[in-house]
This record gives C-alpha cells, sequence and structure tokens, in this order.
C-alpha cells in the first residue's frame, strides 16, 4: 500500500503532509505527557518499532489462497502501546522504510502515514479493537477484534489511496474499477493481517497475561453489547455489499455520479474553485508555451541533454578517481 | 543472499556513511524536498520538462561523488510498481498526440512515459540524500531544522534496534529454514507462536534497555551528538542557493520549448 512520489501530485501530497504532521504533533504532545510519567515508552517504543520492521521478514501462509503475507503491525502496536504512542511508532517505521528501503516516496510520506498509520491506529483501534476486545481475557474477543480492526483499517487505507491517486489526477482508470480494485485486493491483505495481530496476542495473552493487563490499553463493552455490535456489523456488510452491486450496475462510475450531483458535471477539473482548477490556472500562467509539451523534438532535446551531462560527469568522476588513485600511490 | 540478510546490509551501510563531498545535510533535505515538490508539480502530459528534472540527480551525484549508474540501477526496481498503475492510461486515454512514422503516439502513453520518468528521479533524489548524509545525519539535520526531537529521537531508537532484531530475526529464519524441510512460509498458528515469542523477547529488551539508559542519565531526549557542523559554509550556501534557483526556473519556463521550438 507504499505510495510512491510518482502517483501523487504536490497539492495532494503537501496537503496530506500537513494533516500527517499535525497528528504527529498531536501525537508527540501525548507521547510526552505520558513521558514524564513512564520514562519506559521510550526505548518500548523504539524497540517495537523495530520489532514490526524485523516480523515483516518472516512470512506466513494466508489460509485457504496458497499464497503468503506479512504484517503490517498497527492495531498489533495499538493494542500494546496505545493509539497515539503506536502512531508515533508506526511513522517512524514508514520513514524508514521510505529512506532506507525506498518503500513509498518521500512527498507521498504523508499519504503513507495517513494511509497505513493513523487508519489503524487512530481510527480502527479505538472504534474497533478496543469496544470488542474488553480486558482481553478471551482469545474469542481478541481474535474478533483483530480480524475487524485490521479489515476496517486496511479497507480505510485502500480507500484513502483510490482518493489521493485520483484527486492527482495520475490515472486514467475510472474511480469505481480503481475503488473496486484496491477494495478488493486489500481484503484479503486485511483478513491475513488480522489472523496475523490474533496469533500474537492470543499467544502472548496465554504466555505472558502480565503484558497485556499492564498495558490497561483495552475499554470494555459487555457481551450483550458485543453481540449487538457484531450483529450490526454484519447487517452493514450486507447492506453495504447489496447497496453498492446495485449502485455500480447503475450508475457505473459512482464518484463520478455523486459529483455531477453536487456541481453539476462529471469533471471535477472543470470547477474553478477546485484545487486541481486553480493549479491548472497556475500552470497556465507560469507555462510561456502550454501546448508545445505535445512536440517530440522538445522531449528528444531534453534527452539528449540529459544524457549528455550525464556522459560528461561520468567523465570527470572517472578523472577524478584517477587522480586520487594516482595520488595515493604517490603518497 | 536472503531478504533478511540484504536488509541487514542496506540498514547498515545508510547507518553513518556519509560522502565527504556532500553539503550540510540541513541544505541537503531542503533541496531535496524543493525538488520533489517542483518536480511532482509538473504536470503528466509535460513529458520534455520533466525530463529536464533527470539533471539533478545526474549533476548531484557527480558532485557528491556517486556514479549516477549505480542510483540508477538501484532506481530500477520501482518501475513494475509505477507501471502497475500507470499501464490504465494508455488504455483509458487514447487521445492521439503526435506521430512518430507511422506509429501514432497517445496521450496515455505520454503520461505513462511520465508517471515512470517522474517516479525514477524522484526515487533517485532520496536515495542520493540517504547516500550523501547517511540516515544518523540526517536525523541531526532534520533536528536542527526544527523538527521535533519526540520525532528524531524515535526515528534515531527505531533504526539503532532494526539491526539488533534483524540479526535475531537471522537466526529464527535459519532454525526455521532448517528444520522446516523445505516449507518457506509458516502455517499462521505456528506463525503466531515464534513471533509471539520474538515479541515479548523484544519487551524484556525494552526493559533492559530502558534500565541501561536511566543508568547513563537519560532525561527524556537524546544528546545531539558530537561533529555537527552549526554554521553552514559558503559551498552549502552555493549549492543551496543555485539548486534552488535552477530548479524554480526549470519548472517555470519549459526549457525544451525555448531551445528547440520549431
Amino acid at each position: 500500500m507504499h505510495m510512491a512520489d510518482a502517483l501523487v501530485s504536490t497539492p495532494v501530497a503537501l496537503t496530506a503532509g500537513v494533516a500527517a504532521a499535525s497528528l504527529l504533533g498531536i501525537a508527540g504532545y501525548k507521547v510526552n505527557r505520558e513521558k514524564n510519567v513512564n520514562s519506559k515508552i521510550i526505548p518500548l517504543m523504539g524497540v517495537l518499532g523495530a520489532f514490526i520492521f524485523a516480523a515483516q521478514m518472516i512470512n506466513f501462509t494466508i489460509p485457504g489462497t496458497g499464497s503468503s503475507g506479512h504484517i503490517i503491525g498497527g492495531i498489533l502496536l495499538a493494542a500494546f502501546l496505545g493509539p497515539w504512542a503506536a502512531f508515533l511508532t508506526l511513522s517512524s517505521v514508514l520513514i524508514i522504510q521510505c529512506l532506507i528501503f525506498a518503500d513509498g516516496g518521500l512527498l507521498a510520506l504523508g499519504c503513507n502515514i495517513i494511509n497505513m498509520a493513523a487508519m489503524s491506529t487512530l481510527v480502527a483501534y479505538p472504534l474497533i479493537f478496543r469496544p470488542i476486545a474488553g480486558q482481553g481475557s478471551s482469545a474469542g474477543r481478541l481474535i474478533a477484534a483483530s480480524l475487524l480492526a485490521c479489515l476496517v483499517g486496511i479497507e480505510l487505507g485502500a480507500c484513502a489511496v483510490t482518493l489521493e491517486t485520483e484527486l492527482s489526477g495520475i490515472t486514467a482508470l475510472p474511480t469505481s474499477y480503481f475503488l473496486a480494485l484496491m477494495t478488493g485486493i486489500h481484503l484479503a491483505i486485511g483478513i491475513g493481517e488480522g489472523l496475523a495481530t490474533a496469533a500474537i496476542l492470543v499467544f502472548v495473552a496465554k504466555s505472558r497475561p502480565d503484558l497485556l493487563a499492564t498495558s490497561g490499553q483495552f475499554g470494555s463493552l459487555s457481551n450483550k453489547n458485543l453481540k449487538k455490535l457484531l450483529w450490526g456489523f454484519g447487517l452493514a456488510a450486507v447492506l453495504l455489499g447489496g447497496g453498492l452491486a446495485f449502485f455500480a450496475s447503475e450508475y457505473p462510475d459512482g464518484l463520478e455520479w455523486s459529483i455531477q450531483k453536487i456541481t453539476g458535471s462529471t469533471e471535477l477539473e472543470s470547477s474553478s474553485s477546485s484545487i486541481a482548477g486553480s493549479l491548472e490556472k497556475v500552470q497556465s500562467a507560469t507555462s510561456i508555451m502550454p501546448d508545445y509539451d505535445n512536440n517530440l523534438a522538445g522531449i528528444i532535446g531534453a534527452a539528449m541533454v540529459v544524457i549528455l551531462v550525464w556522459a560528461v560527469t561520468s567523465l570527470l568522476l572517472r578523472n577524478r578517481g584517477r587522480k586520487e588513485e594516482m595520488n595515493e600511490n604517490k603518497q | 543472499m536472503s531478504k533478511l540478510e540484504k536488509a541487514y546490509l542496506q540498514l547498515t551501510s545508510a547507518a553513518y556513511n556519509t560522502m565527504p563531498g556532500a553539503p550540510d545535510s540541513r541544505v541537503c533535505i531542503l533541496v531535496t524536498v524543493l525538488y520533489l515538490c517542483l518536480l511532482l508539480s509538473v504536470p503528466l502530459d509535460h513529458l520534455s520538462q520533466i525530463i529536464w528534472f533527470a539533471l539533478y540527480p545526474v549533476i548531484t551525484s557527480a558532485i557528491i561523488g556517486i556514479r549516477y549508474s549505480k542510483i540508477f540501477i538501484a532506481s530500477l526496481f520501482i518501475i513494475p510498481l509505477l507501471a502497475l498503475i500507470g499501464i490504465f492510461n494508455p488504455i483509458f486515454d487514447t487521445r492521439p498526440l503526435f506521430r512518430i512514422g507511422n506509429i501514432v503516439i497517445s496521450n496515455g502513453w505520454v503520461t505513462f512515459t511520465s508517471i515512470i520518468f517522474r517516479g525514477l528521479f524522484a526515487l533517485q533524489s532520496v536515495l542520493i540524500l540517504i547516500r550523501a548524509v547517511s540516515f544518523e545525519g540526517l536525523c541531526r539535520g532534520l533536528r536542527r531544522l526544527g523538527i521535533p526531537a519526540f520525532l528524531t529521537d524515535q526515528l534515531l531508537f527505531v533504526f539503532r534496534y532494526i539491526s539488533v532484531l534483524l540479526m535475531e530475526t537471522i537466526t529464527v529464519r535459519r532454525a526455521i529454514d532448517s528444520r522446516g524441510y523445505g516449507k518457506k512460509h509458516l502455517p499462521i498458528r505456528l506463525w503466531g507462536r515464534i513471533v509471539g515469542q520474538l515479541f515479548i523477547r523484544t519487551l524484556d529488551r525494552a526493559d533492559k534497555i530502558h534500565q541501561a539508559m536511566l543508568a547513563r542519565g537519560f532525561s527524556g531526549t537524546l544528546p545531539e551528538g558530537y561533529g555537527v557542523r552549526s554554521k553552514l559554509n559558503s559551498s552549502d550556501l552555493i549549492f543551496l542557493i543555485g539548486w534552488s534557483g535552477a530548479l524554480i526556473l526549470m519548472r517555470v519556463y519549459n526549457i525544451s520549448a525555448l531551445l528547440f521550438h520549431n
């Protein structure tokens, strides 16, 4: 789900970056407050972040599919650290993945932090995991909570990826197809993530129940209310599935239809008040010959200059290397 | 080499190795962010303008003393990921744009190529940044630029312990491989037990680290470290002003239009 820089435009990346930075600021404030009471939180966050990274290197078989997957770890981290500390930890893992392993772009970091860290730790964990898991003593509750929370967190992330790519104007793929593709793929990933999170939580609850109990992060929901919640989820899933199928058949592009209802046009760009519209104005104002870009000669010319500069710099570097070698030999 | 060992090598090489010719880390961070903002703001159908942005990775890698071919090869792995999203453009956007002989090139193919190029250049600029200043230098640079210590400290903590835990995971992986009779992946319950064990050991390790940190007078934030330049020198300023000016010009004017317009 890591988005590369090429898949976002500057306004979308910067907006998501500001949102992610604000959330990181709140997380920093909350963690700083906790640090004054319990300074262990700092090394704990660091080591658990590293654990998530290492655990991602051991794959498990996704039941019934024959393929393999690895853990993402948002809900797992939140279960031990609480939502804000988990958000900060997972964000730092994403930043390291971007900088060292080139997983996701630097400017797209805001998007990736929102899609992968915020959706699971700040949305799915407090709203779904915590009420269902209760005190964390029952394996059944832990499994149900992990499965639902991971599924919802990852699907929300997939929806956010679709929205950000579409707002950036990168793909010509219609929104409804893109959304169906993304949510379909991430359904399997969400189930795999849920099972993996549950497997670790159940193991820790059995072998070291003190770790779960002392974390004190689980809220509680009575069995009666839990049943109501699960029924509610089931009903919502059926209605949403059925509704979406009807909607998709009736209107091939649901988002475009919604935009037409609101703005009277299917083209979001045509609205002068939209970000893309204003950006287009800036682009046409700053570009000397906007129509020129359709010229093949320009593309070839630019490519030739780049190749020439590359050749010259390579030669210079080679000469510099030789000179350094000669100097070393003289010494 | 396994995925784990490869990750371990990548980590250790990115840890502290800086390039002697590299400018100050603050300057490198600022120029890279500006480069990405300007590159990603170029519309996808302005392919010729996007190609000019290749000059930044080509020239900067030469300035700091890294072969561009190495950076170029290291960035190639991103192409399949970009192609996966970009390939829908030639299918859905078939407006003809220009002709090469008898072949008509559609707008979709031009935007597809733009996605690949801007993805490659963006990745190359980040690869150059990390090779130039190292991860440690980058975190210190971020802190000097005003990023709060809670984030940079957290990054340094995670980064330091990743290598420790990767070593432990390599041992676990070897044990799985040698007893697994050729099975590559684990069933989920067994995976839960093995990774759960690793998790409990990690929590215990956090306890020990915390005790050791307290014993050494940890007060809540990491010290800034030695050898950090406080002032920018003239070559740093030339790099910052030169590239900022050049990149803004590249974005505002389409150089291809100025040079090759017929």
